[in-house]
């Protein structure tokens, strides 16, 4: 696409934002009861939908084939005109949707990636209180019952999992082979009988988060998302990829997070201050390093073993940064927002509770400690460290 | 970048880094063709753009090379594509590129001090006068285009014999780099010798590819010491086990990766908007020479404490790119002195 038919396209997502993304949704948005936040996120989706700004990372027969300078213009001018984040969709949009797209059979994709468009709302239920970042550790077990595995255990950290109709679910089905080669990839129903999802309070006061009891929870056979022993492969391989993808938008909206410190900054007074001056220019600088690294990583035919890491180590420090920054120059009054706009994601102006929330990044997904073993073993060769399993 | 282009960036690396391998001089750089690599054909350049010199400038930082390379291909060669086009400025370039003339720019790498022109510029000539405290190179000049100011503050630039000029060594503890002060206490100026520019604001502009230059020299030091303390780390053992696999260790080695990544994405955004010399080319450059000066000294510091004991001995070379680092920070504009440019540029807004 040429620069000028790019421009065109700008052109029309700006107009499109003008007339489209809520006006006043950042108060409307704060402290409402979970109800009216899944009933506007799911009317958002689709007014998304319709422009075709959904899903635009997904393959054309499925409703997206947006080329990748086009998707990074689409997330810049969502971010610009300050749309609400499709926090809830995240999960089913990104994650399940590559998952099947990657290891699902026709039948599959037949059935969940058009029910994702219309708004069924996904949850990931990979972490366990006993295997968060040494996620091959997990214990929760699918016993094979003729065509019905029977899944026992307890799965934490699981995003929007009170809200969720599916959950990408991880199980051990053979517990005497290595950690890593007994485990499988389902699809569960979250309506199965024997599902019990409790609400964890977290440190913003926010229940986004949730655990997730199963008791003889019985997932059809035809619902293991390729091979049985296979799902550590599916879960690296598709979740891996998708993490490029996710980070071109919030890399983005990490850009609408700056801009609105600058705005802070200006208003306190605080730009006259070098000290504050310099502190903003190097993180101006550093999000521009960021957004080049994401578009490089986007548009990669392969990524290197360590390129998705580093983005997302570099992604939720700065976003560690950017956020106290703002906290600090914000100063007493932010203390009293006591909550913040529940489609904001982590850059929602309420300073203190998106220092707090910015910890929702560094340490899910493989925490900064995980990330950097990770890039020194894969990214550089370095010798690993001993370990068993 | 098309991959013919990023193919032919790959060749020229590889034959840069086997001939500075060898300790190439001045003879076998200006034998490669490397001081012509961006001049148009016309002058007898391979009429490429900046971003070709940025590959060699590259591999001189990795290589810690010495050498006036970067003081030629960034600054003098610049400077003269900037100029108005005439036989004393083209017999000047086509001796740079062919390498049988050293110019260097007496810009002063610190920013205080500058020259100004008096006197009419009639028949008599007019008159220099001024100095520049750490001019990259000064001391292998063979001639010395100096910017000035007219009277009229018309910026230009003066085509100097250093025999009329006071050029004294300035050594520093970078033994890879040489410096000089460069002064003028009258010096007659013939006409001809004054050149104009052809574009409004040359003299920041020479600033900024300056600062880009040295950018690329720092990207290729951090380069050259991540890698250095990966081979290092992983067949150094203690405790019975490769240092490299203790995680404070690795986690270090992870950061240089991060750094030198970032680095890398922001010095080619600014390679490339100076090749194309877009708007965009100032704010580039500040980001570039800030976070990858700043990130080499990390990286290079780095090593020199994952080397251990060795890295602390003359013998082990990790000194040699510390220095070299820490004055690439301190030239052309410190990371602060980017920074404020740039938060300067958003006050303006």
């Amino acid at each position: 696409m040429t620069g000028a038919a790019l421009d065109d396209f700008r052109a029309g997502v700006r107009d499109w934002c003008r007339e489209h993304v809520p006006k006043d949704w950042r108060p409307a948005q704060t402290g409402v009861p979970d109800e009216e936040f899944v009933a506007f996120q799911k009317e958002w989706f689709q007014e998304l939908r319709r422009a075709g700004f959904a899903v635009p990372h997904w393959p054309r027969e499925w409703g997206g084939g947006m080329p990748v300078p086009e998707q990074a213009v689409l997330y810049e001018e969502l971010a610009a005109h300050d749309a609400p984040r499709l926090v809830l969709a995240f999960v089913s949009i990104h994650h399940a949707a590559s998952t099947l797209l990657a290891a699902g059979t026709d039948a599959q994709r037949r059935r969940h990636l058009p029910a994702i468009l219309d708004g069924e709302i996904w949850v990931q239920g990979f972490s366990e209180p006993d295997a968060g970042s040494d996620l091959a550790a997990l214990r929760a077990s699918a016993r094979r019952e003729g065509d019905t595995y029977v899944v026992n255990g307890q799965k934490c950290w699981a995003s929007g999992a009170a809200h969720a109709d599916w959950c990408l679910l991880l199980a051990r089905t053979d517990p005497d082979a290595p950690k890593r080669r007994g485990i499988s990839y389902f699809l569960m129903d979250m309506r199965t009988p024997g599902i019990d999802v409790r609400p964890t309070r977290q440190a913003t006061g926010e229940s986004h988060f949730c655990e997730i009891f199963l008791d003889d929870v019985a997932v059809p056979a035809a619902n293991r998302i390729g091979a049985e022993n296979a799902g550590w492969r599916v879960a690296q391989e598709t979740l891996g990829a998708e993490r490029g993808m996710t980070m071109l938008e919030l890399a983005e909206r990490l850009g609408g997070g700056f801009r609105r410190l600058v705005e802070l900054c200006g208003r306190t007074g605080a730009l006259d201050d070098p000290l504050t001056a310099d502190r903003l220019a190097a993180l101006e600088i550093e999000l521009t390093g960021l957004r080049a690294l994401c578009a490089k990583l986007v548009a990669a035919d392969r990524p290197g073993p360590a390129d998705a890491s580093i983005v997302k180590l570099f992604y939720s420090e700065l976003l560690q940064r950017i956020t106290d920054l703002g906290t600090e120059a914000a100063g007493l009054a932010a203390h009293t927002d006591l909550r913040k706009p529940l489609s904001s994601g982590w850059e929602s102006g309420a300073w203190p509770l998106d220092f707090l929330a910015s910890w929702e990044w560094t340490i899910p997904g493989g925490t900064s400690e995980i990330q950097r073993t990770i890039i020194g073993e894969r990214g550089l060769g370095l010798p690993r460290e001993p370990r068993e399993g | 970048m098309p991959a013919d282009l990023s193919e032919f960036h790959d060749e020229l690396r590889a034959s840069a880094s086997g001939l500075l391998a060898q300790g190439a001089d001045w003879a076998a750089i200006a034998g490669a063709g490397w001081p012509g690599l961006e001049v148009p054909a016309a002058f007898d350049g391979a009429d490429g753009t900046f971003a070709e010199v940025a590959v060699v400038l590259r591999e001189i930082g990795r290589a810690a090379a010495p050498g006036p390379y970067p003081s030629v291909a960034a600054l003098a060669i610049g400077t003269l594509d900037l100029l108005h086009p005439g036989p004393v400025r083209d017999g000047l370039l086509r001796a740079a590129v062919a390498g049988t003339a050293v110019p260097v720019v007496a810009i002063d790498a610190e920013g205080t001090e500058a020259f100004r022109l008096t006197g009419a510029s009639g028949p008599d000539g007019a008159r220099l006068h001024g100095s520049a405290g750490f001019v990259l190179d000064a001391p292998a000049a063979d001639r010395v285009l100096v910017p000035a100011l007219e009277p009229d503050g018309t910026a230009v630039v003066v085509d100097v014999d250093p025999a009329e000029l006071t050029v004294g060594d300035r050594p520093v503890l970078d033994a890879t780099r040489s410096l000089g002060r460069v002064a003028a206490d009258g010096a007659a100026v013939r006409p001809e010798s004054v050149h104009r520019f052809r574009v409004p604001d040359a003299p920041r502009r020479l600033r900024d590819r300056a600062a880009v230059a040295v950018a690329c020299d720092s990207l290729g030091i951090a380069e050259a010491m991540l890698d250095a303390t990966v081979a290092h780390t992983s067949v150094r053992h203690q405790f019975g086990r490769p240092v490299g696999s203790f995680q404070a260790v690795k986690h270090a080695c992870a950061d240089m990766l991060v750094q030198v990544t970032v680095a890398r994405e922001l010095v080619d955004a600014a390679v490339r908007a100076q090749a194309d010399g877009g708007p965009d080319a100032a704010a580039a450059s500040a980001m570039a020479k800030s976070y990858a000066c700043t990130a080499a000294v990390e990286v290079a510091g780095k090593a020199m404490q994952l080397h251990g004991g060795m890295g602390y001995t003359w013998e082990s070379g990790v000194h040699v790119y510390l220095k070299r680092a820490a004055l690439n920070r301190s030239l052309f504009g410190t990371p602060a002195q980017h920074r404020a440019r740039l938060a300067g540029r958003r006050a303006r807004r």
